[in-house]
């Protein structure tokens, strides 16, 4: 399938003027590309090369740099878990075990990952994702949901929004704070 | 502030202590926990782009430089370099120059980027104005990891509330001829883009591989598409609106007057309440954990810390007064040959309980660095994983009585500035400094090895 005018335009008309040269809206291209279809396939990476003018295994090869880009297709939810010393210290590794076996998938690889085969959930560990007070952290779409102790991996997958915490503290019941924040100015 | 779900943020409120201002209130996350705190009227209504306002009415670009000079502010990314050296460094190369942000913060244990900018988006705003302002840069780039999607979403709702207050766009707040630009550009994953040359690469559209070193980037051909180029931290960002509105002194006050002034601590592992915490620079590790941090887990001793994160070199549980800063950390007697500075990193103090299998966790930490390592360099690619086999060999219980000696062996080789960037050191940081202090563990794994586990395939590390 090929990408949309909207996604084309939007890099002609907005992101080249962003930049200093062309090849510098590859990043924005392949994200946008890869939020259209999901992942990042041979002809989608041709068709972004020829709209920034670059060889086709030039922009794979930086492509294939960044863990992010999937290449190959991936389930609608990409469940990842830190696996760094704060979540080990945690029970990452417990947790990222039980998961994968509730949903009957191996544990993939930090660059793979395993997909089940209703390609609902792509499961994989990945490196530490800024929110180790969140210990053990879970990004799901690149969402932030935790903490997810071995123990709460049923109660996780069965209504996983329960451990959003994404903008938590801004959202959170926090107003005690709020009076004495105006900045004093001497 | 703990950020435990449900739990109210309170306010960090250290005691009495030499260097401490009493009493202390947070200066870069006043606005954490505050409902709307990223919205412009309500940043406004703070006191927000007041600092802008004063620059640009009151002060020369000099004179913008020169208070960021005197405040002694120094990037809070990790290498610790004076902003206001770099900033009249990069004015005084040719235009066009550019400032890029580093939001990358990948490094394992940091997250007070994160919270930083979810609450107070504006604020960073703030400060890259007042950067353009006094180096004359019409264009800024923040690079921001791809995993922060919501961090993005919330800078990208912030540049657009900012261009139609017109405090972005062709003239800043109504100054005629000064115009500035900004964009945000997403990563994709990869630690190295923490570096900012790698940062740089990545911005232009390639491989994120660091570049030599000289040209500088505050220089030509060094910087984003060549041009002289400001990189610094969020964290380092945030300080300067409040630098100007309160002046150099005020802030040279603030905690160890080596490094001074507020500080974005994060702390996590085997403690009871890891969060951020606002903090002077130069709170003592015991008082973040005790104080702060509520305590260890299951009242566990604390068997070892990373003070700024992996990057570091472990520390020992056994001397909890020392001052967590950045000139602390890397002059002696924390600087230890041939791996150099201890290290304080952007202040993500990881912390291990006695519960803790410290093989373990060093094995883990060089998984990171090798699967991390970006391959430019040999002694980092090839080394690091070599001492992540090993590693893992030894923490699987198959280790052979040789692999100590190799090991370190292998570490000493990579440490000292062999590579083109610090990633190489970071990754024998933890190993080295690991085996000096643990050595009896390791050797405890090696010795209980038996020849039958050769045989079976080396656990994940």
């Amino acid at each position: 399938m090929p990408l949309s005018h909207e996604l084309k335009d939007r890099i002609t008309k907005d992101y080249f003027l962003r930049y200093a040269t062309k090849r510098a809206a590859l990043m924005p291209a392949l994200w946008m590309a890869q939020q259209e279809h999901g992942w990042l396939s041979r002809e989608t990476v041709e068709e972004v090369a020829e709209l920034l003018d670059m060889h086709p295994t030039d922009v794979a090869a930086v492509a294939s740099f960044y863990v992010m880009f999937n290449h190959r297709p991936v389930g609608k939810k990409i469940v990842e878990v830190c696996e760094n010393p704060s979540c080990v210290i945690n029970g990452a590794t417990e947790t990222l075990h039980r998961i994968c076996e509730r949903l009957g998938i191996p544990a993939g690889a930090h660059h793979g990952g395993a997909t089940t085969a209703d390609g609902e959930f792509t499961v994989r560990p990945t490196e530490c994702v800024a929110a180790c007070d969140k210990a053990p952290v879970i990004q799901v779409n690149s969402r932030y949901y935790g903490p997810v102790p071995p123990d709460k991996v049923d109660e996780f997958l069965a209504d996983m929004e329960k451990f959003n915490v994404e903008g938590l503290p801004a959202a959170n019941d926090l107003e005690g704070r709020a009076k004495h924040l105006r900045r004093e100015v001497r | 502030m703990a950020q435990t779900p449900g739990q109210p943020i309170q306010p960090a409120q250290p005691q009495r202590g030499p260097g401490l201002p009493v009493p202390w209130e947070p200066v870069l996350s006043a606005a954490v926990g505050r409902p709307n705190s990223r919205d412009i009227d309500d940043y406004i209504s703070r006191g927000g782009y007041d600092a802008l306002k004063k620059a640009l009415e009151t002060m020369t670009p000099q004179d913008v430089t020169k208070v960021v000079a005197d405040s002694k502010l120094v990037g809070r990314g990790g290498a610790g370099f004076p902003t206001g050296v770099k900033w009249g460094g990069t004015a005084r190369n040719p235009a066009p120059r550019y400032l890029v942000v580093n939001a990358d913060e990948s490094e394992p244990g940091t997250f007070g980027n994160r919270y930083a900018i979810d609450a107070d988006p504006h604020m960073l705003l703030d400060g890259m104005i007042i950067c353009c302002y006094a180096v004359d840069i019409q264009q800024g780039h923040i690079y921001i990891r791809g995993e922060n999607l919501h961090g993005f979403e919330v800078l990208e709702a912030a540049i657009t509330q900012a261009y139609q207050k017109g405090i972005l766009g062709p003239s800043v707040m109504g100054k005629e001829g000064f115009g500035v630009d900004i964009y945000v550009t997403r990563g994709a994953g990869a630690y190295i883009c923490g570096e900012e040359t790698a940062l740089m690469e990545s911005l232009e559209g390639r491989r994120a591989q660091p570049r030599i070193r000289p040209p500088f980037p505050i220089e030509v051909g060094g910087g984003l598409f060549g041009r002289p180029t400001v990189v610094n931290n969020v964290e380092t960002l945030m300080n300067v609106p409040h630098i100007v509105e309160r002046g150099a002194e005020w802030f040279a006050g603030i905690g160890n007057p080596a490094c001074p002034g507020p500080k974005l601590y994060t702390i996590s592992g085997s403690v009871n309440k890891p969060g951020m915490y606002e903090l002077p620079m130069g709170v003592s590790l015991r008082d973040l954990i005790y104080k702060y941090a509520g305590g260890m887990q299951r009242d566990q001793k604390v068997k070892a810390v990373s003070p700024g994160a992996l990057a570091c070199q472990i520390l020992p549980g056994d001397n909890l007064d020392i001052p967590m800063d950045t000139a602390t950390l890397t002059r002696p007697p924390y600087f230890i040959p041939p791996f150099g500075p201890v290290g304080f990193g952007a202040g993500g103090i990881v912390v291990y309980g006695e519960e803790v299998d410290m093989v373990q966790i060093i094995t883990n930490i060089a998984g990171f660095f090798a699967r991390e390592s970006c391959g430019k360099c040999v002694p980092c690619r090839e080394g690091t994983h070599w001492m992540l086999d090993m590693l893992r060999r030894i923490a699987s219980g198959a280790g052979r009585p040789k692999d100590l000696e190799v090991l370190r062996d292998v570490a000493t080789n990579i440490a000292g500035r062999k590579t083109l960037c610090a990633l190489g050191d970071f990754a024998v940081n933890p190993v080295g400094s690991g085996l000096r202090l643990f050595w009896d563990e390791f050797e405890a794994h090696v010795t209980k090895s038996s020849p039958a586990r050769l045989l079976e395939p080396a656990a994940a590390g």
